[in-house]
């Protein structure tokens, strides 16, 4: 019977502790922490906060973070150039308009005679960007079906772009365009707070049957038709699109841009500089694609520059004109005609040879999210970063007592030793995403948060919080500090 | 030497059909269609009109009197006794006259601003049918 009040005895010390703790008790304790305590506790704060999102921050930071990596590094210097010179984009503007004194909408006809002209100079293929989804009394309709028979002929793939939110029964593209055989595609493109970062994988089908079974978007269809060689990697989920900043500075390419330059050349410390304190103004005012306007080739005349930005490679046909609508804002240009989304989109896929960067990692079979993907990224930073935090407090558990009050040396080589833990926590979570990125091709915004978590481990460790509450916990429940190990 | 000699003639050579239609029509005063460039010559009936006929290459006529040039660059010739509008990428022609200027100016364009209304298309709803909502 005596057992039951000793039992209650142990939980009214214990509660009693709970409230008034021994603190020399609990800071004997603290330094006998053990390390799979120091490791799990720093593993669970590292989970929620990754997979939390607390009022959305992480998202927010990390997609800022995507945007500057994008404006200060890897558009401008890490983006490699393997496919700018293999798109280019017909653009239709409000100069057009004006020089052709011409309207919009155009009619059909008009857009047959710009296909037709694009055409004569053998590009490798064509992609038109926009819908022609209206049922209007249009007697030219016919000229543009007897284009797409015209391109068949030529042997030059012709896409359309196709509607995605028609009323049920309606159809995507006009019948006779589709009658004609025009291939439709998905145009849709994805907003993220209002930044175009993302680009789907997969789309519509329109009535095909892909070989693969798989209905992609716009720039993945394209690609694998044209790319059977360098088939598409396994992409689940999202595209993450690295946005190009070199410009071809070819006077050829860009001869009708005037008023400013498209040259990014400058060394990496002076954009640094300039971006510290208005990261806008480091922005490329042209398009990485190559672009010609379209009364150019309404023209007809023997444009050698248009001809080279045509000829054997993909062409894009669409239009940037205000209030149509169909402009998007990027991390490196500012607001652009979607159009060069999908080129961009498009470049990426030849670039990295069908495998872009992704917001999921795939590793075998199995495909995981970008939270998992960190959480298990930052194990290994974690446990070594316990590691080396156990080392110190074995040191302080045998430093003696009074040790503590050393001279300026001590103190100045403990700060700069504080400093270097938390470079060794960034330099260990960088490693971790850049492994992530080079094996797996996550995107930066994708690992980005590991960094920033890492750091917030580091510190924790460095004020020693594991070691605390293990001292506070191992008090409560015990009473008595843990006896020295023999 | 010879086959050197063969190919740079031949290079030489190339440009001559050209030269050749443009001497041919020499006797035509102003701009002047000269011949046909593309495989087909699309005829319409407006310099932004319907296409009315088709001519192969072969049966296109050389030597034709622009009548008129349309803003939108369509060249107005007469083929086969009838007034038509051909595009200038499907002929080879002498103009003169100086073309518009492309120009786009970078430090007009804006990137941090758009329009915030919607171009008025002209797009008419679609016909409803009866008894269909």
């Amino acid at each position: 019977m005596g057992k039951p009040y000793a039992s209650r005895g142990k939980i009214a010390a214990a509660w009693s502790r709970l409230g008034r703790p021994n603190r020399e008790h609990m800071a004997a304790s603290a330094l006998r922490v053990p390390y799979w305590w120091v490791a799990a506790l720093m593993i669970a704060f590292a989970g929620w906060q990754i997979m939390m999102d607390p009022f959305g921050f992480s998202t927010l930071t990390q997609r800022y973070t995507q945007d500057i990596s994008n404006l200060l590094i890897t558009g401008p210097y890490l983006y490699p150039e393997t496919g700018r010179d293999k798109i280019s984009v017909a653009l239709i503007e409000e100069d057009t308009l004006h020089t052709l004194q011409m309207g919009w909408p155009w009619n059909y006809g008009a857009h047959a005679r710009a296909l037709d002209s694009l055409l004569a100079l053998h590009p490798r293929a064509v992609v038109v960007d926009l819908l022609f989804v209206d049922q209007r009394k249009d007697d030219t309709l016919t000229d543009l079906a007897g284009e797409v028979r015209r391109y068949r002929e030529a042997g030059v793939p012709l896409y359309f772009a196709a509607a995605t939110d028609v009323p049920e029964g309606a159809p995507p593209l006009r019948r006779e365009l589709i009658a004609a055989g025009a291939r439709m595609v998905d145009p849709t493109t994805l907003v993220n707070q209002g930044m175009t970062r993302q680009y789907p994988t997969e789309g519509l089908c329109f009535g095909s049957k892909p070989a693969d079974g798989i209905c992609r978007s716009l720039a993945l269809t394209v690609y694998r038709d044209l790319y059977p060689d360098q088939p598409l990697a396994p992409l689940k989920s999202k595209m993450e699109i690295v946005w190009g900043m070199k410009t071809n500075l070819d006077p050829a390419f860009t001869r009708w841009l005037t008023g400013g330059s498209c040259s990014i050349d400058m060394p990496f410390l002076h954009r640094m500089w300039l971006a510290f304190f208005d990261p806008q103004s480091v922005r490329n005012h042209c398009p990485y694609t190559s672009y010609f306007p379209v009364e150019k080739l309404m023209m007809g005349d023997d444009d050698k520059d248009v001809a080279a930005m045509a000829r054997g490679r993909i062409v894009f046909y669409g239009a940037s004109l205000e209030g149509v609508q169909d402009k998007s804002f990027t991390p490196v240009n500012g607001l652009i005609a979607s159009v060069f989304v999908h080129a961009m989109a498009l470049d990426n896929l030849i670039t990295f040879h069908g495998k872009p960067e992704q917001d999921v990692a795939t590793i075998g079979p199995v495909t995981l999210g970008s939270n998992p993907a960190q959480v298990l990224a930052i194990i290994p930073v974690i446990l070594i970063l316990s590691w080396l935090h156990m080392g110190d407090v074995r040191r302080r558990a045998k430093k003696p007592k009074g040790a503590e009050h050393e001279g300026a040396g001590a103190y100045i080589a403990d700060k700069l030793a504080s400093f270097a833990w938390h470079m060794l926590a960034f330099a260990l979570a960088m490693g971790a995403g850049l492994v992530l990125t080079l094996t797996l091709g996550l995107s930066v915004a994708n690992w980005v948060e590991v960094v920033f978590v890492s750091l917030v481990v580091g510190g924790m460790l460095l004020f020693s919080i594991p070691d605390a509450i293990w001292g506070y916990v191992h008090h409560v429940a015990t009473g008595a500090p843990r006896e020295e190990p023999s | 030497m010879t086959r050197k000699l063969l190919l740079v003639t031949a290079i030489c050579l190339l440009p001559l059909p050209a030269a050749a239609a443009d001497d041919a029509c020499a006797n035509i005063a102003g701009d002047v269609v000269l011949s046909a460039r593309t495989p087909e010559v699309d005829l319409y009936d407006a310099p932004n009109g319907k296409r009315v006929n088709t001519v192969k290459r072969g049966a296109f006529p050389a030597c034709l009197a622009i009548a008129s040039r349309a803003p939108n660059m369509m060249i107005q010739v007469t083929v086969n006794g009838r007034l038509v509008w051909v595009p200038p990428h499907m002929v080879n022609a002498r103009l003169t006259g100086k073309k518009p200027a492309i120009c786009r100016n970078l430090a007009m364009g804006r990137d941090d601003s758009k329009v915030g209304a919607t171009r008025a298309l002209g797009e008419d709803c679609p016909t409803q049918q009866k008894g269909k909502p």
